[in-house]
């Protein structure tokens, strides 16, 4: 079952320690509020790709979509979790680094902090899933005053889908899968590209407050999984042989990253078109003949830039995106919290986040 | 002797009547004192002699020259045929076309006419399989003309094989079939099952293209057509047709209509009880029923088509004529009221009908919910002559599982109907606007009809408009028994039972609502008055 | 002693032990047969005085046969089962049969009282009566009576009761059909049986149709039963007049329309339009139906008692003519189209 990890697997509610602080410009924050990502459920289940391991550091709290208190100041901040080279004392940066692409950073796994991706990964971070922890100034982005902190809380996903959106090119668009990441890739092009919009965006849904959903952030058509190709094929005026369509869509973005989300995308891209895959899949098994035959290329999306969380602000903003947010939970609730992260969809959830701000109330 | 149909007034002693629930049945219980259940005429006697019938007709055609003379050796023959849209059920072997057409071609063959083509005239219906050409024609004509390129399938898409005969004075133009449009002689054989079919229609639908048929084939000729099997002059697709006719009669070629009639003798032994009244059911009708139903509850869907659609009727021939169209077309007339027509006084407030596994439009196939609709709204609803048996505003309860199922080989077109169009819009109008373009000049549709067995990218939007004048006419439309979503994506209301279908009823109608039942299967034209 | 096993049957001493054993067989089976040999008349057939010639006894034989216990409930039964087992099975062995034209019986089939028929079938083999017993469809077939040469099949009592059971055959004379042959041929057909006659009378010595004789004609003009025509195709080829062994091969037997005796209509021209309906069926059976039915029209249908030539050029004729039926196909290869030539 997704998330029994919880409870039989090595994540374990401790007491919070106070972490050194790396540097002295390192900062400690108070967590308000922490999202559960889809990434965090497959670390719990041990479904994620061992192609991580040398890329974390245990033991290591989860939790990266965090907004939070800036420790002696009024500063309400979300953290832009990717250890890039400054975070890491590198000096002189990578050409990544160099040219503001944080998420390609070559040295998640060097410099003077342990190897880890993104703080929530590390170590000597700390993570989102605790009262507290330590950040790098670079890693923060001051929330606007009229957020409530479930808006905040999603502007990191939303980064990602502003990231991923970023390619859009205007033509018709697959979105494969309407959960948390597939609705904002759609809320962001809907938010922020709307203008080169010149043909319709499908999107695949599941459930039924999914396909609401998309209905609402801008989808042209909703439909689920099977009934797709067909949507496609006739939107497109494509013929077909056996079960690939002959024309398809330029743009198919797959939000899923399983083995059979990207069959069906493979199977509705048109001819030279690209499979843009923002979803994380880990060990999957593809039959690439039509890749080889149509010129398709399939395309990696992973994290974000700086820019892209500017942009995310933008698209909250626009959608009212904070609704989003279905369920809060308290720490001591973390495997009831993970249990309905890892069933939203069948929950009719979005966005499931721990809610660390009650404690402080009691005034410890 | 055959009973005529006549009207049952329902009291308390009245048993249960048996409905049609797709591919089984049920037996509702009616509320007595304010409902009444129209039955079809008993199956008129066959002819003795069919084949002795079949060459004096065509020795003695109304109108017309004996069929010998009008052949000569070097012309060019065509006989068009009906396909097996009908007759539903299938015959037994022989069927009535292979036993006319073996007639002509006797004629044929001692006038030495060797230029002949055999075209079956399925309009955008769906190619058959060879199996269906060969129990409709014989193996005998199968064998000899198939092989030979000699006999063929209309294909209403094939740009090089169209010819326009000329325009009727209202703008609309009749486009048909080349060869057929440059032949010496068009021979047409036709099965006349229902009033709708035959005369001037044969043809000019039969052998048409799209552009042709979207003349009287939208919504707005089909909400004007009140009804499809009653007077002609109150059918705006009718009036339609026949101006068309009068174009293929000033300019086209010679044609030599054999229309034929079938009585209504639709189920072999031991199913014959479906066709009869309930009280009269014997002890062995009562135990086939229920062993069928229960064992039908049982049976996996698949296999339960497979033994509806395999069921061959006994049906036979009740009358044959030939000649010229008009001429032969009323007496056709004639003879299927005098085997279907029941009088019935006055409308009610909801009409009832127990809906069947198989309409026209998916023999040996799966009957979709499109299909349901159409076969509803479309023909049962229209089996009347003046008025509908249902008032304006009135309901309309239909029972059928409404399953959520299409054949991909016969119906690649209605999947999609159903996914996007209905998702969009139920109206006729609307849809017609919006969608069939689309659907009518989509590649893929037109490569699966000219090359499979699929039936026209354009068709579900004709069933749909076939049940328009009914869509139009009714309050509320209530499918009892059927898959809740999917009655609700055609836009009607689902109901679990009979009784939970009248207290929805009553919403519309009132409390103490008259009811009419449409004994359906056999086939019945309610003349009311 | 070891015994290995013999590689030659040339040990004198082994043929010696077989010539042992033979005598003791042989010596048991006299011993058997002596006290009978001793018995006289009447155990044994009686010895002719000198001088004293014993009259023939002929009446039980040839067309006097008697058959009608065959035609009892008992041997009806019996015969029911030996035709739906292993003659059945014997048929489709040797002749992997092809039945068509079925469906022109559907109307006196179905009738509610079907009347009683006499299906005149082409003779090549032996093998058209069973075929004919399995190819007939009901209501006849358990009705069938099969027409037979009484000189032929009804000259030895064995040979004629097996007939009889099996085949419910019923002797006729081949040449002169007697009064009393006839009248009781229509009596069993006025009883409701059904009859199997071939016009040709004999099978064919040559592999091509002889002329059809009237007896098929005269009995429906005089019952009014109606004469279905059948065309078999490919018996020849299996088990014809002269061959000594069938050799499996496949047929198949064409159906015509039944033929109703008209109103003052001479047998010689009902028989004449008998002939002209197999011929067709002949035409249709080898090429297709159309083309049957456009060389009937037009009089060129080819005659089933082939060209009119002699000698080698006959029998070379043959073989093309059989290479358009279904003796012309290897077995298990199944031709679809007819041959458009």
């Amino acid at each position: 079952m997704p998330g029994a990890g919880a409870s039989v697997g090595p994540l374990d509610l401790e007491s919070d320690e106070l972490l050194p602080l790396p540097t002295a410009d390192w900062v400690r924050l108070r967590t308000r509020m922490a999202g559960i990502c889809g990434s965090d459920l497959s670390l719990i289940d041990g479904t994620a790709s061992a192609y991580f391991d040398p890329l974390v550091s245990y033991p290591f709290t989860p939790g990266h979509e965090v907004v939070a208190d800036v420790e002696g100041t009024d500063r309400r901040v979300v953290l832009v979790p990717v250890l890039s080279c400054i975070t890491r004392g590198i000096n002189p940066v990578c050409p990544a680094c160099a040219t503001g692409q944080i998420n390609l950073c070559e040295r998640a796994a060097f410099g003077h902090l342990s190897p880890g991706l993104q703080s929530g990964f590390c170590s000597d971070t700390g993570g989102g899933w605790s009262h507290q922890m330590v950040a790098h100034p670079s890693q923060l982005i001051d929330v606007p005053v009229e957020f409530t902190d479930e808006a905040a809380v999603l502007i990191e996903p939303t980064a990602c889908a502003a990231h991923a959106a970023a390619r859009y090119t205007g033509n018709a668009t697959v979105i494969i899968g309407a959960g948390t990441l597939g609705l904002l890739t759609l809320a962001a092009i809907t938010a922020t590209r709307d203008k080169v919009r010149s043909a319709p965006i499908v999107v695949t849904a599941r459930y039924a407050e999914q396909k609401r959903l998309a209905k609402e952030l801008g989808a042209d058509v909703v439909c689920s999984t099977d009934e797709m190709p067909r949507y496609v094929r006739s939107s497109t005026n494509s013929l077909v042989f056996g079960d690939q369509l002959t024309c398809g869509t330029p743009h198919v973005i797959d939000c899923v990253g399983s083995s059979d989300s990207l069959q069906q995308a493979l199977r509705v891209v048109a001819p030279g078109g690209e499979v843009q895959v923002v979803g994380m899949p880990s060990n999957v098994s593809l039959e690439l003949t039509s890749l080889w035959h149509r010129e398709v290329a399939i395309r990696g999306c992973y994290a974000y830039t700086h820019a892209d969380f500017h942009t995310a602000i933008d698209v909250i903003r626009h959608h009212d995106l904070g609704r989003l947010v279905s369920a809060t939970y308290p720490l001591k609730d973390y495997t009831d919290a993970i249990a309905h992260a890892a069933a939203a969809g069948r929950r009719g959830a979005v966005k499931v986040a721990f809610d660390l701000r009650a404690v402080e109330l009691k005034g410890s | 002797m055959p009973r005529p149909g006549f009207v049952l007034e329902v009291d308390r002693s009245t048993p249960s009547i048996m409905f049609w629930r797709g591919e089984n049945f049920s037996l509702e219980k009616l509320p007595a004192g304010r409902s009444r259940v129209i039955y079809p005429p008993e199956p008129l006697e066959a002819l003795k002699d069919i084949d002795g019938a079949i060459r004096h007709a065509l020795l003695n055609p109304h109108d017309q020259d004996p069929l010998p003379t009008q052949l000569f050796p070097g012309m060019k023959l065509t006989i068009a045929f009906d396909d097996v849209s009908l007759p539903l059920p299938k015959m037994r072997r022989p069927d009535t076309r292979q036993r006319v057409i073996e007639a002509v071609l006797d004629l044929v063959a001692a006038a030495g006419v060797d230029d002949v083509h055999l075209i079956a005239a399925l309009g955008l219906h769906r190619r058959m399989h060879e199996y269906e050409l060969r129990h409709a024609l014989g193996d005998r004509i199968y064998d000899s003309f198939y092989p030979r390129g000699m006999l063929y399938q209309h294909d209403a898409e094939d740009p090089d094989n169209l010819a326009i005969i000329g325009t009727t004075d209202h703008g609309e133009v009749l486009e048909i079939n080349k060869r057929a449009a440059e032949s010496d002689l068009i021979i047409y054989v036709n099965i006349n099952s229902v009033s709708m079919d035959g005369g001037w229609k044969s043809i000019t639908t039969g052998l048409a293209s799209y552009r042709c048929l979207s003349h009287h084939h939208n919504p707005e000729t089909l909400e004007n057509t009140r009804s499809l099997m009653g007077h002609r002059h109150q059918s705006a697709l009718h009036t339609s047709v026949w101006r068309m006719g009068k174009v293929l009669k000033d300019n086209g070629p010679k044609i030599f209509q054999i229309e034929t009639t079938l009585n209504t003798d639709m189920f072999p032994a031991p199913f014959d009880f479906l066709s009869k009244r309930e009280w009269e059911w014997t002890a062995r009708d009562r135990a086939t029923f229920l062993a069928t139903t229960k064992s039908l509850n049982r049976t996996p869907i698949k296999l339960a088509r497979k033994i509806f659609h395999n069921m061959e009727g006994p049906h036979q021939m009740t009358s044959v004529q030939a000649g010229e169209t008009d001429a032969v077309h009323k007496l056709t007339l004639e003879k299927v009221y005098e085997q279907q027509l029941v009088e019935v006084v006055g409308q009610t407030d909801i009409l009832t009908m127990g809906i069947p596994y198989v309409c026209p439009y998916n023999p040996d196939g799966v009957m979709n919910p499109i299909l349901v609709m159409c076969m509803g709204l479309g023909y049962l609803f229209n089996m009347y002559r003046n008025k509908p048996l249902v008032r304006e505003g009135g309901v309309i309860i239909m029972t059928h599982p409404c399953y959520r199922d299409f054949n991909p080989v016969h119906h690649p077109s209605y999947i999609d109907f159903f996914d996007q169009v209905l998702a969009d819009t139920t109206s006729p109008a609307e849809m017609s606007r919006k969608w069939e373009k689309q659907y009518a000049e989509d590649e893929w549709y037109k490569h699966l009809y000219r090359t499979g067995n699929a039936y026209h990218g354009v068709h579900p939007f004709y069933a749909w408009y076939w049940g328009a004048h009914g869509l139009q006419h009714a309050g509320k439309v209530i499918i009892v028994g059927g898959d809740p979503p999917t009655v609700r994506r055609l836009g009607f209301t689902p109901a679990s039972t009979m009784d939970d279908a009248f207290e929805i009823a009553s919403d519309v109608v009132g409390r103490n609502a008259t009811i009419t039942h449409l004994h359906a299967p056999a086939l019945l034209v309610a003349d009311v008055q | 002693m070891k015994r290995s096993a013999p590689t030659r049957l040339s040990s004198v001493g082994q043929l010696r032990r077989a010539a042992k054993v033979g005598d003791a067989a042989s010596a048991a089976v006299q011993a058997v047969l002596r006290p009978a040999k001793a018995l006289g008349f009447p155990y044994r057939k009686p010895s002719v005085p000198k001088g004293m010639v014993v009259p023939p006894n002929p009446d039980k034989l040839g067309a006097n046969f008697d058959t009608g216990w065959a035609r009892s409930t008992p041997a009806k039964a019996a015969r029911a089962v030996i035709t739906n087992g292993p003659m059945r099975a014997m048929v489709r062995v040797m002749a992997s049969p092809e039945i068509v034209g079925l469906d022109r019986l559907a109307d006196i089939q179905r009738a509610d009282e079907s009347p009683a028929v006499i299906f005149a079938p082409n003779h090549h083999s032996h093998v058209d009566t069973p075929l004919m017993h399995i190819a007939v469809p009901e209501p006849w077939r358990s009705n069938l009576v099969i027409a037979a040469a009484a000189d032929y099949f009804f000259d030895k009592r064995v040979k004629g009761t097996f007939a009889a059971l099996t085949l419910n055959a019923f002797p006729i004379d081949r040449e002169v059909t007697s009064r009393k042959s006839s009248d009781e041929l229509r009596h069993l057909i006025d009883d409701g049986w059904s009859l199997v006659i071939f016009p040709e009378g004999g099978r064919s010595p040559d592999g091509w149709g002889q002329d059809f004789k009237g007896g098929a004609a005269y009995l429906s003009n005089r019952t009014g039963a109606p004469v279905v025509p059948v065309f078999i195709d490919g018996t020849g080829s299996i088990f014809g007049k002269g061959m000594k062994r069938p050799k499996p091969g496949k047929t198949k037997v064409v159906f015509g329309a039944a033929m109703f005796p008209i109103e003052d209509e001479s047998t010689r021209r009902f028989n004449a339009r008998i002939e002209a309906a197999v011929t067709a069926l002949g035409d249709e059976a080898l090429t297709d139906y159309w083309t049957a039915r456009q060389r009937t029209a037009a009089g060129t249908s080819p005659k089933l008692t082939g060209p009119e030539y002699n000698g080698w050029r006959r029998q070379w004729a043959l073989t093309e003519h059989r290479k358009l039926g279904k003796a012309g196909q290897r077995r298990r290869q199944n031709r679809r189209w007819p041959n458009l030539g």
